[in-house]
C-alpha cells in the first residue's frame, strides 16, 4: 500500500518535473523568438545596411575628359586610356604591408607609397585609392597573376590627358593637373573624386565646367573575399564635352616654327661647336634641356636659342583666332600626372618664362604700331587734316628734353601719310601734344587696347592705356605733357599685349565692328556674333588703311621689303628696352646686335591682308628681336602668306 | 490485419512523422540555396541521409520496446567504447571527432547523446521509490554521464559534451532525484567552473570571450558571429527572397550549410521564415511530450523526456548561437543542418519517440 503510494508520488513529481522543464524550455524558447525580432524586425534597418556595405563596393568611374580639337577637328587634347591599379582601403587592414607587398611587383618609390598612405587618412574608406596609374605590361601581368590573393585591388580603365602637339599648342590648351587640397576646399564633392584632372590654364581652364564631364557611380557586388560578382552602374559617366576651337594647327605650327627661326640659321644640336657652346652658355642649356633641339647661329656667329616672342592671328570679321604663339613653351603631358620636381625647376628656373603666354600675358610698349591711334585720335580731334605738314629735323625740343626720331638726320617734312609710312617720331610727338592723352586714351580703348578681351582666359593682362585720371589714381602725381610725347609714339607708360595689337589691326581692318577675339568656332557658340559698331569716322579707317599700305607699298615705306602678293597692310614698330642716355646719342648708338640680348629692342609688326579685301589681322612681337622692320616684318609677311594660300588651296 | 494496419495508422504520432519531413524539406532547400542554387553537393546527399534516417526510424519504432530496455546498456557500452576508440583511429582538424567509414565521416559523439539517455532512462525508470531518495543510486548515473562526458570533452568537443551532459542531466531531473541533491549539484558545479575554465583550449576560451564581445574582433571569431546577425538581421520580416540572400550567397556567412543554416533561412525568408522553422520544432517538441505524457511506464516517459529536451537543446543552442545569445559552440540545427551523423541520431531519436507512442499500453512491470 505504502509502495503504491510512493509509486503514485514519484509518478506526480516526474510529471511536475516534466512541466517544470517544457515551461523552462517554453521561456527559452520565446527568448529566442524575442532576440529574432529584435534583429529581424526592430533593428533590421542598421542591418540591411550592414549588409549593403559587405556585398558592394562604391566606386566611381571616370569619366574621359572632352578633347580639344582645332577648327578642323584635329586634336589637341585628348585621353589615352590606361590602366590603374586602386587600392579599397576598408577591405585592406594593414595597408601599410599591402604596399609594400605590391611594391614588389610594380615600381613604388616611398614617396608615392607616403602620398598614398596620407591620403587614405583624407577620404572616405570606401572610396578606392589609386595605388599607381598608368601600369606597364609588364607590371599589369605581374600582378594579374597575384590578384585572387591581393585583397581589396582593382584594375580600372582610366584617362590620360594627352596633348598630341604638346608644347606647340601648350598656351592655347593650357595643362591639366591632379586634384590639391585647394580645390576640393572651393568645390567639396571632388573629395569623392580623387582622380579628377582639373584645366589650370589655358582652354583647359577656361572650359573646365564643359570638359570635365560627369563622373558614373557603380556599386560593384563584391564576395567575403573582395572578388567582383556583378556591377550594377547607377548613374553613367558622361563624358566632357568636346570643345572646338578656332584655331588653326597648321598654321599654328607654320607660325611657331617660323617666328622660332627669326631670321637666324638653324644649326644641328649634334655638332661639336653647339656641344660646346652647352658648356658654357646657361641660355642654351636652359633651353636645351627642355627637349628643344632647335639651335640657331646668329649673323655674328654666335650660338643661340630660337626666337621668343607671340605671333596672334585673327579673323576680323569674326574675332576668332587662328593662330595663338607663345615661344618659348613647355609640354603639357608633363602637368597630366604628378610633375616631377626637376621638370618644374627647369621649366620655373628657364631664363625666357616658358609659361608665360606672351600674347596675352606678355606686356609690351606697342611702340610705332600705336601710331594709327594716335593718328586716328588727332584726325577726329580736328588738331590736324589729312593734309597736315610738319617738319623733322631728327628731334624735337620740349621743356628740358630733346625728344628725337629714330631716323636722326630727320625725315625733312612729312605730312600724315608719310608720317606713318616712313613713322617719323617728330610728327607723333607734335600732334600727341596737340591731341592730348585722354583723347588717345578714348580712341585706343575703342580700338580694343588697355582691357582684357573676350576669350576670357586666366592670367590675361589688361595692359595699360594711360590718361590723366590714371595717372593722379596710380601714380598720385598729376600728368605731364612729356608724357603725352612719349605715349605719341607707343612708349611710356603705354603697354600692350600681342592680342591687343592684333584686335587693334582687326578692328582698323574692319573699320565698321568692334569685334571681339574668340578661340572657339560657331559650332560652340550660338549665332555667328553681332558687334557693336565701332565708331570710328569712315574717313579715318580709309586713311589708315591708304597710310598702312604705304607701309608696305611705299618707296621709303618702313616695311616695303616685306609685302605680300595680295598685298598687306601694316606697321613696323621698334621698342627700346633702355633709354639712351645723351652720352651714348653723341658716342653713336650701338646696334642691337652688339648689345646684350635683354637690352636689344622689342620688334614688333602689325598688318592685315589681303588690302583690297582684308581677312586677317597679325601682330608679331620678336622678343629683343631688333627692329620691326627687319625681324618682326618677315615673320608677319610670311605667316600671312601662308594663311592665305591655305585658304586659297582649301577654297 | 488491416484492423492492425488501421489501429498502427491511428496511433502513429501524425504532428511528429508530418514535423519531421516538413523539417527535411526545409533543409533540403536551404542546402540547394547554399549551394548557390545546386543540388550537389549538399542537398542531394542530404536527402539520401533523410531516406535512410527515415528507414531506421521504421525499424526503431516497430521494434517491441522491451528490446529497447535490453539494448539500452549495450548501446551505450559500445557509444563509449567507439569514444575511447576515436583518439586512435579518428580524424579530424585540431580536434579529433570523426571516424572514416569508407565514404563517409561518422561522428560518434552524437549517438553517444542518445545512448546515455537510453541507458539512463532505463536505469533511471527502474529504481523504487527509496532508491530514487537514496544518493548512492546515483553513483552509476554518475558514471553512465560522466565518462561518455568526459570522452567528449577530452576530443575536444566542449559544446558537445555540455549538451550530452545536460541531456543527461534532463533525464535524472525527471527522473525525481531529490531537490537537496540539485541544490549540491548546482553548488559543485558553479564551484569546478574556474578549475574547468583553465582547463579549456585557448581557442575555446576566444570563443567565449568572443561571444560576450563579439566586436572586438571582427575579423577573427566574431566575425562569425558577426556576419550571422547582419545576415540575419537584413532579411527583415519576409527576407530577401530564395536564393537572394546577399551574406550567404557571397560567401559572407561561414558554415551557412551546417550551423549557421538558421541564419540563411532568416536571411532568405525573414522573420517569417524563421518563426516557421521554430513553430515546426515545437509541434515536434509538444508531440514528443505528449506521447510521454500519454505513455503508462517510466521508462517510456523518461525517454520522451530525454529525447525532447535533447531536441530542444539542439534547437537553442544553435538559434542561440547564430543570433549572437550563445558563444559559438558548433550545434547542428536539427533535420536540417547538414550532417548525416546528426540528423541519424535525431531520426533515431524520433524512432524512438514513436515506438513509445505505438507502445503506450505497456506496465513498468513489462519490462522485467
Amino acid at each position: 500500500m505504502k509502495k503504491r503510494k510512493e509509486q503514485k508520488e514519484l509518478s506526480t513529481v516526474m510529471t511536475r518535473r516534466m512541466l517544470m522543464l517544457g515551461a523552462g524550455q517554453g521561456v527559452l524558447g520565446a527568448l529566442l523568438v524575442g532576440r529574432l525580432y529584435q534583429l529581424q524586425i526592430a533593428q533590421s534597418e542598421g542591418y540591411r545596411r550592414l549588409s549593403d556595405n559587405n556585398q558592394f563596393d562604391r566606386r566611381l568611374v571616370q569619366a574621359p575628359r572632352g578633347r580639344i580639337l582645332d577648327r578642323k577637328g584635329r586634336l589637341l587634347a585628348g585621353n589615352s586610356e590606361v590602366f590603374e591599379l586602386r587600392m579599397l582601403p576598408s577591405r585592406i587592414s594593414n595597408h601599410q604591408a599591402w604596399l609594400k607587398r605590391v611594391s614588389r611587383l610594380i615600381t613604388l618609390k616611398p614617396e608615392d607609397i607616403e602620398a598614398i598612405l596620407e591620403k587614405i587618412t583624407e577620404q572616405p574608406k570606401f572610396l578606392e585609392v589609386t595605388v599607381k596609374s598608368n601600369l606597364t605590361q609588364r607590371e599589369l601581368s605581374r600582378l594579374a597573376v597575384l590578384s585572387p590573393v591581393l585583397e581589396g585591388a582593382s584594375f580600372q580603365k582610366s584617362y590620360k590627358r594627352i596633348y598630341p602637339q604638346g608644347w606647340m599648342t601648350a598656351h592655347v590648351t593650357g595643362y591639366v593637373s591632379p586634384v590639391n587640397k585647394r580645390d576640393i576646399d572651393g568645390e567639396p564633392d571632388l573629395r569623392y573624386l580623387p582622380e579628377t584632372r582639373i584645366g589650370r590654364t589655358g582652354i583647359e581652364h577656361n572650359m573646365e565646367p564643359d570638359l570635365r564631364g560627369l563622373f558614373g557611380f557603380e556599386r560593384v557586388e563584391v564576395n567575403a573575399r573582395g572578388k567582383p560578382v556583378r556591377v550594377l552602374r547607377d548613374q553613367q559617366a558622361n563624358p566632357g564635352a568636346d570643345a572646338y576651337l578656332s584655331l588653326d594647327v597648321e598654321a599654328q605650327s607654320f607660325a611657331t616654327e617660323r617666328l622660332r627661326r627669326g631670321r637666324w640659321q638653324a644649326v644641328p644640336v649634334q655638332m661639336p661647336e653647339v656641344q660646346e657652346a652647352l658648356l658654357e652658355n646657361e641660355e642654351l642649356r636652359a633651353h636645351v634641356s627642355m627637349g628643344d633641339d632647335l639651335v640657331l647661329k646668329d649673323e655674328k656667329g654666335r650660338l643661340v636659342p630660337p626666337e621668343s616672342g607671340a605671333v596672334v592671328v585673327m579673323d576680323i570679321y569674326t574675332g576668332e583666332l587662328k593662330v595663338m604663339v607663345s615661344t618659348p613653351s613647355f609640354d603639357p603631358n608633363l602637368f597630366s600626372n604628378r610633375l616631377s620636381i626637376r621638370d618644374w625647376q627647369r621649366m620655373n628656373e628657364h631664363p625666357r618664362t616658358p609659361l608665360l603666354n606672351r600674347a596675352i600675358s606678355g606686356l609690351y610698349p606697342p611702340g610705332s604700331t600705336f601710331k594709327m591711334v594716335v593718328l586716328a585720335a588727332a584726325l577726329e580731334a580736328g588738331v590736324i587734316t589729312q593734309k597736315t605738314r610738319i617738319n623733322c629735323v631728327g628731334a624735337f625740343e620740349f621743356g628740358d628734353r630733346n625728344f628725337h626720331c629714330w631716323f636722326e638726320r630727320g625725315h625733312g617734312l612729312v605730312d600724315a601719310e608719310q608720317s606713318l609710312e616712313r613713322s617719323c617720331d617728330i610728327y607723333y610727338y607734335q600732334i600727341a601734344l596737340k591731341t592730348g592723352i585722354n583723347r588717345i586714351h578714348d580712341m585706343a580703348r575703342r580700338l580694343g587696347l588697355g582691357d582684357v578681351s573676350t576669350l576670357g582666359l586666366i592670367s590675361e593682362k589688361e595692359g595699360i592705356i594711360p590718361n590723366r585720371d590714371w595717372k593722379l589714381e596710380k601714380r598720385g602725381v598729376v600728368w605731364t605733357p612729356g608724357e603725352t610725347v612719349v605715349a605719341g609714339i607707343g612708349q611710356g607708360f603705354v603697354l600692350t599685349t600681342p592680342l591687343q595689337l592684333a584686335l587693334m589691326t582687326a578692328r582698323i581692318a574692319n573699320g565698321r565692328s568692334a569685334i571681339t577675339p574668340t578661340l572657339t568656332t560657331p559650332q560652340m557658340t550660338e549665332a555667328s556674333p553681332s558687334f557693336p559698331p565701332l565708331d570710328v569716322s569712315p574717313d579715318i579707317i580709309r586713311f589708315l588703311h591708304k597710310s598702312m599700305r604705304k607701309v608696305m607699298a611705299g618707296g621709303l615705306g618702313t616695311a616695303r621689303k616685306h609685302d605680300i602678293n595680295q598685298g598687306m597692310a601694316g606697321k613696323t614698330g621698334t621698342v627700346q628696352v633702355k633709354r639712351i642716355t645723351k652720352e651714348q646719342r653723341e658716342k653713336g648708338i650701338i646696334d642691337n646686335i652688339d648689345r646684350p640680348w635683354k637690352e636689344r629692342d622689342h620688334a614688333l609688326f602689325v598688318a592685315f591682308a589681303p588690302y583690297k579685301n582684308p581677312r586677317y589681322a597679325i601682330s608679331v612681337i620678336v622678343e629683343h628681336g631688333g627692329s620691326g622692320s627687319s625681324a618682326a616684318a618677315p615673320i608677319a609677311r610670311d605667316i600671312m602668306d601662308f594663311m592665305l594660300k591655305s585658304d586659297g588651296v582649301s577654297a | 490485419m488491416i484492423l492492425g494496419i488501421l489501429q498502427l495508422l491511428y496511433r502513429l504520432p501524425w504532428l511528429l512523422l508530418v514535423s519531421a519531413a516538413a523539417l527535411v524539406l526545409i533543409g533540403t532547400l536551404a542546402l540547394y540555396s547554399a549551394s548557390e542554387g545546386a543540388w550537389s553537393p549538399w542537398a542531394e546527399r542530404q536527402m539520401v541521409r533523410a531516406a535512410i534516417g527515415a528507414m531506421l526510424l521504421v525499424v526503431v519504432a516497430m521494434m517491441p520496446t522491451p528490446w529497447l530496455h535490453r539494448l539500452s546498456y549495450w548501446g551505450l557500452a559500445i557509444a563509449i567504447l567507439v569514444l575511447v576508440a576515436v583518439p586512435f583511429i579518428g580524424t579530424g582538424t585540431g580536434a579529433t571527432r570523426w571516424i572514416e567509414l569508407g565514404p563517409f565521416n561518422f561522428q560518434p559523439s552524437e549517438p553517444a547523446k542518445l545512448a546515455v539517455i537510453i541507458a539512463l532512462a532505463r536505469y533511471l525508470s527502474g529504481q523504487t521509490p527509496e532508491q530514487v531518495q537514496s544518493l548512492v543510486s546515483y553513483l552509476p548515473v554518475i558514471l553512465m554521464l560522466g565518462i561518455p562526458f568526459g570522452l567528449v570533452l577530452i576530443q575536444p568537443d566542449l559544446g558537445t559534451s555540455l549538451m550530452l551532459l545536460m541531456g543527461g542531466l534532463a533525464v535524472v531531473f525527471a527522473a525525481g532525484v531529490p531537490r537537496r541533491f540539485l541544490v549540491t549539484g548546482v553548488l559543485a558545479a558553479a564551484a569546478s567552473a574556474p578549475i574547468l575554465w583553465s582547463q579549456l583550449y585557448s581557442y575555446q576560451k576566444a570563443r567565449i570571450m568572443t561571444f560576450l564581445n563579439p566586436e572586438a574582433d571582427v575579423l577573427g571569431v566574431g566575425y562569425q558571429i558577426t556576419q550571422s546577425k547582419i545576415a540575419l538581421g537584413s532579411g527583415g520580416l519576409f527576407g530577401k527572397g530564395f536564393l537572394q540572400g546577399s551574406q550567404s550567397q557571397l560567401n559572407y556567412l561561414p558554415e551557412k550549410q551546417t550551423d549557421f543554416v538558421f541564419t540563411m533561412i532568416g536571411e532568405e525568408f525573414g522573420f517569417v521564415g524563421n518563426l516557421v522553422v521554430l513553430l515546426i520544432y515545437f509541434a515536434i517538441l509538444v508531440s514528443v511530450a505528449l506521447t510521454g505524457l500519454r505513455c503508462q511506464h517510466r521508462f517510456g516517459r523518461l525517454l520522451c523526456m530525454g529525447n525532447s529536451f535533447m531536441l530542444f537543446l539542439y534547437i537553442f543552442v544553435n538559434v542561440g548561437m547564430v543570433t549572437g545569445l550563445l558563444p559559438v559552440v558548433g550545434a547542428p540545427l536539427p533535420l536540417i543542418s547538414y550532417g548525416g551523423t546528426a540528423m541519424l541520431t535525431v531520426f533515431l531519436a524520433l524512432g524512438v519517440v514513436v515506438n513509445i507512442a505505438l507502445h503506450t499500453k505497456l506496465q513498468d512491470s513489462d519490462f522485467y
